[in-house]
């Protein structure tokens, strides 16, 4: 009986340490996907029109996914496998120009378009409603003037017939 | 309606003349410069490719050689295209320390010995079974051709069909001492 009963909890002890062991390994094959998905979508797949590598389903994208995801085997950081893609394609092959040198303006001119274009509008807003006050202004004046004029014209008219 | 004051005015129009200055100097600024790929100049990554009569063909073991590395495909009609002026250009170099490398991409296997039987000629080609190589040389599509000095340093490549004028003159280029090219 107790023989039976160590022979059954030592079949259940491999049972789940093959079910926790397949996990683990599914969980990291889960982690390698993930990551290779994430860094094909950095890069941009250099015989396709406007397609990152993850997009891409050309056998150049295909065959760079397979990179990425053996250096990420490999232990390979992002970066360095960037910088692998960067060493052959050059830095046309990244989604997003790395922020330096001329690149800079890349980054910063959508900010400074931005910038400078509220300013002009809130200047043209700015200048428009107060040259349109001032108009209308004088338009009441105006008319206030020549209703003052017309009303001093019926009064000496009335005070004339009464007289 | 006055929209900007002088001084407005001012301020954009030295707004535009900034923008057009960046955009001549990224269009036609420092094109000295400019290469064709990366590698130009480097180390040309090694490689270990299997002959398609099973021999192996490694970068290292060409040191002190120019090498025509270039990667072709059964299905590229410009691989077909190039393909005689490759062979002239073999014939003319092979006693010069030229080797010439052809390197089959994105192919059947089936494909690729039927296109070498009609268009191979002498020199060897060869596959690499990790499918890696045209990644390490930065291949976009075949053909492309790499011009490896005698020191290993890749010096020039060429995207499209060559002629054997085209390979002369590359191929001169590279047996010539580096200069300062920059």
């Amino acid at each position: 009986m107790t023989r039976l009963t160590l022979k059954n909890s030592l079949s259940v002890l491999t049972i789940i340490s093959i079910l926790v062991f397949s996990g683990l390994v599914s969980i990291a094959e889960e982690g390698i996907d993930d990551q290779t998905t994430s860094i094909a979508n950095l890069l941009m797949c250099p015989v396709c029109q406007g397609q990152s590598v993850g997009e891409s389903n050309s056998n150049l994208a295909n065959d760079m996914r397979d990179i990425i995801r053996k250096q990420l085997e490999e232990g390979k950081s992002q970066e360095e496998i960037l910088a692998y893609f960067v060493s052959s394609y050059g830095e046309s092959i990244l989604a997003s120009p790395p922020p330096k040198g001329i690149n800079w303006i890349l980054w910063l001119l959508p900010g400074a378009g931005i910038i400078i274009g509220g300013v002009i509008i809130t200047l043209f807003l700015f200048r428009a409603q107060k040259e349109d006050g001032s108009e209308d202004r004088k338009e009441i004046e105006t008319i206030a003037k020549s209703q003052d004029e017309y009303i001093n014209k019926v009064d000496e008219e009335i005070k004339k017939s009464d007289s | 309606m006055k929209i900007l004051g002088a001084s407005g005015k001012i301020v954009v129009l030295i707004i535009i003349v900034g923008l057009i200055s960046l955009m001549g100097y990224a269009i036609f600024g420092n094109r000295v410069s400019i290469k064709t790929s990366p590698l130009i100049g480097t180390q040309a990554p090694d490689f270990n490719l299997k002959t398609f009569d099973g021999q192996d063909l490694k970068l290292s073991d060409l040191e002190g050689k120019t090498v025509l590395l270039n990667f072709w495909a059964s299905w590229c009609m410009p691989c077909k295209q190039e393909a005689g002026a490759l062979e002239r250009a073999w014939q003319k170099y092979k006693g010069d320390d030229v080797v010439f490398v052809g390197v089959n991409v994105w192919d059947e296997n089936s494909n690729a010995l039927k296109y070498l039987s009609k268009f191979g000629g002498g020199y060897p080609h060869a596959l690499d079974p990790d499918e890696e190589i045209q990644i390490d040389y930065g291949v976009g599509g075949v053909p492309e051709t790499f011009f490896i000095d005698s020191s290993g340093m890749v010096r020039d490549k060429f995207t499209g069909p060559l002629t054997e004028q085209i390979i002369d003159y590359f191929v001169l280029k590279a047996q010539k001492p580096q200069e300062n090219e920059s």
